[in-house]
């Protein structure tokens, strides 16, 4: 890791624990700068009230360069949300996550913006040809190029 | 890899098939005008170029003499051959390649802009010139919506770097030509002075809409896009090229002066056209930095050659 990179995830760690840490956002595993587990609920009335769930992210040695591997976890405690942009297998098409990367992003920023996905859903409904996805999916999602036909994330 | 269509939503005609509804499909060739291509073909040119030359090229490289780039298209496009003898007519002899990795004009822009302050007569004038404008931006980059956790990482390099010009190092050592050229080299220092540029220009943007709003649009759609939408997706991500509007705003945000040489291949004469960035008073900087654009892509054009190292015009 970058002696760069590791001194911006030290920061952005910092800001987590603390009291600017966005509503609704809770780091749950940060052993390294590999890779941390955060816990995230939508407030207020969606679709997604009083449901929980847990967002996994890699760090590469490039971070923020380089965007980090963001997917939902799927395990005995947490299911990925039902929405259009999420696949079962906790992959997200969000372009912030791919070519619309900046480095001026950062981990709560994500989250906020995943929040706010999740906020304006009207329908519960997973992507188009999820099976399929899911069954060839490789296990770090920043492999997949996804299509991104939605300008909001 | 997997091309998936995430979402079911109508997909805005617009965002598909302008191609068409501009205009009848046009073959590119070499020897395309580059003013017949609509914005969208003109971006997928580009981003071809780039994915072409990204392969293991230095993020930036030695001089090496302008004979080298003629030797490339002497089996090919002949009105680039033509341009490039008007470019040594002119005492151009070398050039400096950097990476087509998207990032290459901020990249050359920030390695001239050093390379200036390194060249002066006075150098602790210049470092503490440059220094004082940058510690002038953070304001406007504040101004802008960035968090200064986030760029003071940017910020820190670049002005160690700058620093390094008349300050030692631990180990003794003062930034020298060469060890210039290894951290604009090196990835982290390098991708981190690009970023910064990159928040630069950005910021100019977004303090200034007014200014920059008339000429904003989506380099893939040709419409007009919002200063804001436009800095998030073409300013601040990673391996976005810039266009005029970006190169504007950065030799302003740094009030610093570069020229820019087309070599664009469709000039009758082989007269290559040069357009000037003007961020500061003309008469501060009589002989700017000339970067070389081809179709999608930013080097640096220099008067010495590679024998002669780095000198500047």
């Amino acid at each position: 890791m970058g002696s760069i990179s590791a001194r911006r995830l030290a920061k952005e760690y910092k800001e987590l624990n603390s009291d600017e840490c966005p509503v609704g956002i809770k780091l749950l595993q940060a052993d390294d700068f590999e890779t941390w587990i955060i816990a995230i609920e939508v407030l207020g009335e969606t679709l997604y009230k009083d449901e929980k769930f847990a967002l996994k992210f890699r760090f590469d040695p490039q971070y923020p360069i380089s965007s980090p591997a963001v997917q939902f976890v799927v395990d005995e405690k947490y299911q990925a949300p039902l929405h259009p942009h999420v696949y079962s297998n906790g992959h997200i098409c969000a372009s912030i996550l791919g070519e619309g990367w900046s480095p001026v992003l950062s981990v709560p920023a994500v989250c906020v913006t995943l929040q706010s996905m999740l906020a304006s859903c009207k329908k519960k409904e997973r992507p188009e040809g999820n099976d399929r996805y899911v069954r060839f999916a490789p296990d770090n999602p920043k492999k997949t190029k996804f299509m991104y036909d939605d300008d909001t994330v | 890899m997997f091309v998936l269509k995430a979402i079911e939503q109508p997909v805005q005609p617009s965002a598909v098939s302008h191609v068409d509804e501009r205009s009848a499909p046009v073959e590119i060739s070499e020897n395309t005008g580059l003013s017949d291509l609509t914005p969208a073909q003109l971006y997928e040119l580009n981003q071809s170029v780039l994915n072409d030359t990204v392969a293991d090229r230095p993020l930036i490289a030695e001089i090496v003499p302008l004979t080298a780039l003629r030797a490339e298209y002497e089996g090919g496009s002949q009105s680039f051959v033509k341009q490039i003898d008007y470019l040594a007519g002119l005492g151009y002899k070398g050039i400096r390649r950097t990476k087509g990795d998207g990032d290459c004009f901020y990249r050359s822009l920030a390695f001239t802009y050093i390379e200036q302050i390194l060249h002066s007569p006075d150098q602790s004038l210049a470092v503490a010139t440059a220094e004082s404008l940058l510690d002038s931006s953070l304001p406007m980059l504040e101004a802008a919506g960035f968090q200064r956790m986030v760029v003071e990482d940017f910020y820190d390099v670049v002005v160690n770097l700058i620093r390094q010009v008349i300050v030692p190092e631990p180990n003794g050592t003062t930034l020298t030509p060469s060890l210039l050229l290894d951290a604009f080299q090196s990835t982290e220092v390098s991708n981190y002075v690009v970023v910064f540029m990159r928040l630069l220009t950005s910021a100019q943007i977004r303090t200034d809409p007014e200014t920059y709003a008339p000429f904003l649009f989506n380099p893939e759609t040709g419409e007009d896009i919002p200063p804001r939408e436009f800095c998030e997706r073409y300013v601040e991500a990673v391996g976005k090229e810039a266009d005029h509007v970006q190169m504007t705003a950065l030799t302003r945000a740094l009030q610093t002066n570069i020229n820019v040489a087309y070599l664009d291949g469709h000039s009758e004469d082989g007269k290559v056209n040069f357009v000037e960035f003007r961020g500061s008073a003309p008469e501060e900087n009589e002989n700017p930095p000339v970067l070389l654009y081809r179709p999608g892509h930013y080097d640096v054009l220099e008067k010495g050659s590679a024998e002669e190292g780095s000198t500047l015009a």
